[in-house]
């Protein structure tokens, strides 16, 4: 990780810090972290509440900016560019799973599958698409308004519009905190199958161990700093390591 | 915490700001019409008052009991009256007054002042409304007092002599001395210039010996006096006390005032009207976006009396803010419309602005009440928030479309058409027709809501061309299409009066104005308010080109009943080869001979209602008229011929001079009609500017002028009445603001997600913008159908045919533009609010 533009890695940040406020009310939300995400792997990141996750995740993904250090998106350096290039390049480069509010509830699920491309004025791959759309299993689904379908399905729709442009990379977090566990597991096989049939890169925020452990990897971050990283992770692996953090 | 706590404060003044905003101009244009109207009156008869102040009785003119048809302006008092009154017992001083247009000129020949009044100096210095600064009063003819207005603008001073330009034509004059009215420099707003007695007679009256009114002074007993008085003086003139002519003075000086104050209140109420749809939605959305909340409260023990009050309180707040800032905005509007005109050297009598208590008190009332009635639905419908629903996952505004609505709009639509429609085939009838313009209103109003999805589902293909904004800004117009109706209709209001008055004014006007062209005209008429010089009259004939002329001596003369009727002294033959009159039964010989008058054949015009009132609008040939004379006499006149053509309206009763003078006395002529030799009008009417060069008040204008007056007075009509919808636009422009806004912070997290997602800031922007003008465009296209709809059917149906709904596309398509420009501009702060929305803050709000 110590050469800075390296190609195997679809994102990357390098000494990121972030400070909220000033003076007294300081908080350090991230603390110098440097750490990459690896083409065509499903990265977890965990950590208790407060220690950051959402923010190195959106100052990865370029929703937000670093206080200090660089970020990478492939091999561009996001915190050289403006607001209208890194808005188009989140467009054309990134995909997000959040975990409420996904939807635009005036589309309908195919609309909003599509929302992304219409926005650049791509057409999506017809084929890709009615793929993509079988494997979440939304193909009865798709004329519906967002108010018309269960909040896993809405779920489903979000993961669908991320997968559907082909992202260089796909943010999600906590994208099944709002699930039942059912719901849950359909959503993270998704994801999985997604990076291992297509070597999709996804990268998710998660306090879930179960929703971590389909993950290749799990980072786990603590007042602001990466503490500890599990590959081929297992629920139990997971559930040790946080025991081990909590001491 | 804090940060959602600031949030939802900016919020609240958001909504609190365009709430009051509505109020504010509303009540502001209320105020400041008060405010001008009350200044401009106290203005006008405080000079009045000032002016007359030492006069203790007044001689007028007067056409008998009946003073109809208010042209009381061309009656004189006799010289003889002025003579007869300084002979009588009591009488310390007496003057005669004489007012008309003379101008001062400069070196190169330009005018000092356009609207400077020459007067006749009056010798009593008490009776006199000017006293004399400098130098000495004028004496002979040829001397002036000028007033220190006229003097400084003119940079003269005593002993100068100047070049003045006045009915009879222009003359050099001495400055004998420089006057001036009480504290003012002026008594007339562009200045005065005194002649002597004898002098303004020649001058102001083209040499006949009259005045508009004769100011006594006098001493003793007042009822011995006045007895006196009348004793003396004939009938045809009557004794005023001072105070009388001063009140009636004041009045008649102020009198259009006690038209414009009701028509500006009435601009100011319908404004106040559309405020209450902008504030209605405002605390609809607001009950709305505070649901839960208000839910929690119900929960927790919060009675739905205690909802309901706190937001009528929350109503009644604003409203007294508003109104209070509306009476300081309507006293800078004034004050500001003030400067504004005086910049353009439209000085508007009454300096200031004069805040009466009754402004102060009917604002405050008028503000108060209607924000207060515009909050008790939704403050009802915030009370009626059940307890549970603060457990409901959100709350989604469905009102608006339930299927009873949509039922009820359409009968109410198809009525108001049915209605309206009837009117077209059984003529116009008010019962249908305004029975019909209600329902069409209650039908919109309650249909509106469908209507908006209706035009969402129109517009979206269209929209989409735009791309993912085009279509985004389509279907979030009709999100809430309650919310959206109601902003629109705001709009509606506005819109339908303006094209209401723009298409069926013009369609009048295009009907009356093709209907007097097609008549029979003079080429050139030359007239003048005073007085026509006889040297000129005597030019004009002379000038090269002219075939005919028809001088003409107007008057109001008096029945014996006590009616009064227009009369002229004229020549029909003159009339006949000038302007185009047509007798149509009797002699034109026999006028001129004296044997008796010619009256005017109104069957043309829809007999009485443009014919000079009075019982000789009912003779015909060989029935007689009685008039009573200046001598006080009753002369019987049979009428001996009957006239048609496009003047009757003000030429009246046509009869020889002599008659004219037995019945009305001396009078000047005041009207010539021309015609020139055929083909040569343009050339004529360049040499007839040239031979009036010089005569102040007299102007030539083209034969068929009436047309082209009534043309511009619609013209004036409809773009004043257009002017003052402006308000009411204005304040719809508001709503839309309104609701755009108290919207974007509705859907915050919504448009912080598509930001994340790579929508620019621009083309947020553009999708905010886009929906402003498809609500814009909503309003827009509502209004102008219901007032064309409603134009046609008056328009057709009034007229049997006679008046087709001639569209000026010019000026439809200029309202349609106006509409679309409200939404555009109505849409640039809440789009700015909207692209600076932070991204992460939007999505992160709980
Ligand atoms: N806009 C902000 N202003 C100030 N401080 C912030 C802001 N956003 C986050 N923080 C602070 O930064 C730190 C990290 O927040 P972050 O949201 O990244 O935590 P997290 O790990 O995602 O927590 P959770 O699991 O609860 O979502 C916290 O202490 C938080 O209070
Ligand atoms: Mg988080």
């Amino acid at each position: 990780m110590s050469n800075a533009v390296q190609t195997n890695w679809a994102a990357q940040v390098h000494g990121a810090a972030k400070i909220y406020g000033s003076g007294e009310n300081e908080v350090r939300a991230l603390d110098h972290v440097t750490v990459g995400f690896e083409k065509g792997a499903f990265t977890a990141i965990m950590g208790p509440s407060g220690s950051g996750k959402s923010t190195l995740m959106q100052c990865a993904a370029g929703l937000d900016r670093l206080t200090a250090g660089t970020a990478f998106i492939g091999d561009v350096d996001i915190t050289k560019l403006g607001e209208k290039a890194l808005t188009l390049l989140r467009r054309d480069k990134v995909g997000f799973i959040f975990q409420q509010f996904n939807l635009l509830p005036t589309l309908t699920a195919q609309e909003n599958i599509t929302f992304p491309l219409d926005l650049a004025g791509r057409k999506p791959d017809a084929d890709w698409m009615a793929h993509v759309v079988g494997t979440v299993g939304l193909a009865d689904r798709l004329n519906h308004k967002p108010s018309e379908l269960s909040g896993g399905q809405q779920q489903r729709v979000a993961v669908a519009r991320a997968l559907v442009e082909q992202p260089e990379i796909i943010f999600a977090d906590e994208p099944t905190g709002n699930l039942d566990s059912t719901s849950s597991a359909e959503i993270l096989s998704f994801m999985e199958n997604a990076v291992r049939e297509f070597g999709q890169t996804v990268v998710m925020v998660t306090h879930d161990p179960v929703a971590a452990s389909h993950a290749s990897r799990v980072l786990f971050l603590a007042d602001g700093r990466i503490v500890d990283e599990l590959m081929a992770p297992t629920r139990d692996s997971i559930l040790d390591r946080m025991r081990n953090l909590g001491d | 915490m804090f940060s959602y706590a600031l949030k939802s404060l900016r919020a609240n003044l958001t909504r609190l700001i365009a709430t009051a905003l509505a109020v504010i101009l509303g009540i502001g244009f209320l105020a400041s019409g008060l405010m001008l109207t009350d200044a401009m009156r106290s203005g006008l008869t405080g000079d009045v008052e000032e002016q007359y102040k030492n006069v203790d009785f007044a001689i007028i003119a007067t056409a008998g009991s009946d003073q109809s048809g208010g042209m009381d302006f061309q009656l004189t008092v006799p010289a003889s009256a002025l003579a007869t009154a300084r002979s009588t017992p009591g009488v310390e001083a007496a003057a005669g007054e004489i007012q008309a247009d003379a101008r001062v000129l400069r070196a190169d020949g330009t005018t000092v002042n356009l609207r400077s009044q020459g007067r006749s100096w009056i010798a009593d210095s008490e009776l006199n409304p000017l006293s004399l600064d400098e130098g000495s009063a004028p004496k002979g003819s040829a001397q002036v007092v000028l007033d220190r207005k006229l003097a400084t603008e003119a940079g003269v001073s005593v002993g100068d002599t100047v070049s003045v330009q006045t009915p009879a034509g222009t003359k050099q004059f001495k400055v004998s001395g420089i006057s001036s009215f009480g504290r003012q420099d002026a008594l007339d707003d562009g200045g005065t210039i005194s002649f002597s007695e004898e002098t303004a007679v020649q001058v102001l009256n083209a040499g006949t010996p009259g005045f508009s009114d004769v100011l006594l002074r006098t001493s003793g007993d007042p009822a011995t006096v006045q007895a006196a008085l009348e004793e003396a003086l004939p009938t045809s003139v009557a004794i005023q006390t001072g105070e009388q002519f001063v009140s009636d003075a004041a009045e008649s000086a102020s009198a259009f005032i006690s038209i414009l104050r009701p028509v500006l209140q009435g601009f100011a109420y319908l404004s106040m009207f559309v405020a209450a749809f902008v504030i209605f939605n405002t605390f609809s959305v607001v009950v709305t976006q505070r649901f839960r909340e208000l839910a929690l409260i119900r929960a927790v023990g919060g009675t739905p009396a205690q909802v309901r009050r706190s937001l009528i309180f929350e109503g009644m707040a604003i409203g007294v803010i508003a109104s209070a800032l509306g009476i300081v905005a309507g006293a800078v509007l004034a004050i500001g419309l003030q400067t504004l005109l005086r910049q353009f050297d439209m000085e508007i009598p009454g300096a200031g602005v004069k805040v009466s208590t009754y402004t102060v008190v009917l604002c405050m009332i008028i503000g108060v009440l209607v924000t207060t009635l515009s909050v008790i639905v939704p403050a009802f419908r915030a009370g009626r928030t059940k307890p549970v629903e603060a457990m409901r996952a959100s709350a989604i505004d469905n009102s608006g479309s339930s299927p009873v609505r949509a039922v009820f709009g359409a009968i109410f639509l198809l009525g108001s058409v049915a209605l309206l429609l009837a009117n077209r085939f059984v003529g116009v009838q008010w019962f249908y027709l305004t029975f019909g313009a209600l329902f069409l209103f209650i039908g919109l109003f309650i249909g509106g809501p469908l209507l908006a999805r209706v035009f969402a589902i129109l517009v979206r293909p269209v929209m989409g061309l735009f791309g993912m904004t085009g279509r985004l800004a389509a279907d979030n117009a009709v999100r809430n299409p309650k919310r959206t109706a109601t902003t629109a209709n705001a709009l509606v209001i506005g819109l339908f009066l303006v094209t209401l008055v723009t298409v069926s004014g013009e369609a009048m006007k295009t009907a009356l104005v093709d209907q007097l062209s097609s008549a029979s005209s003079p080429d050139f008429i030359i007239s003048s308010e005073g007085a026509i010089d006889p040297k000129l009259v005597a030019s004009i004939n002379k000038t090269e080109g002219v075939t005919n002329i028809a001088a003409v001596k107007s008057s109001v003369a008096v029945e014996s009943t006590g009616q009064s009727t227009f009369v002229a002294a004229a020549s029909l033959d003159q009339l006949t080869k000038s302007a185009g009159l047509k007798v149509t039964a009797g002699s034109a010989e026999a006028v001129a001979s004296g044997s008796g008058i010619a009256i005017p054949d109104f069957s043309n015009f829809g007999g009485g209602a443009l014919s000079s009132p009075g019982s000789v609008a009912s003779a015909g040939l060989g029935d007689s008229v009685s008039l009573r004379t200046v001598g006080g006499q009753d002369l019987i006149l049979p009428v001996v011929a009957v006239y048609e053509g496009s003047l009757e309206s003000f030429v009246g009763n046509v009869m020889n001079p002599e008659t004219f003078k037995t019945v009305v006395g001396d009078k000047p002529v005041t009207r010539v009609f021309v015609r020139a030799e055929p083909g040569q009008a343009d050339a004529v009417g360049q040499r007839l500017e040239k031979v009036l060069q010089g005569y102040t008040g007299v102007e030539v204008q083209p034969g068929n002028f009436i047309g082209q007056i009534v043309g511009s007075i619609f013209d004036f009509l409809i773009a004043a009445v257009n002017a003052l919808l402006a308000m009411s636009v204005i304040v719809a422009l508001v709503g839309i603001v309104n609701t755009m806004t108290l919207s974007i912070f509705e859907r915050r997290r919504e448009l912080g997600m598509v930001r994340a997602l790579g929508m620019t800031r621009q083309q947020v922007g553009r999708m905010v913008r886009f929906e402003a003008v498809l609500i814009g465009l909503l309003g827009t296209l509502v209004g102008m159908g219901a007032g064309i709809l409603l134009s046609w059917v008056v328009i057709s149906s009034i007229a049997d045919g006679a008046i087709d709904l001639s569209f000026n596309w010019a000026r439809v398509g200029l309202i349609f533009l106006v509409g679309i420009l409200v939404g555009v501009v109505a849409s640039i702060l809440p789009a700015r609010r909207a692209t600076r929305l932070n991204m992460l803050d939007a999505m992160s709000e709980a």
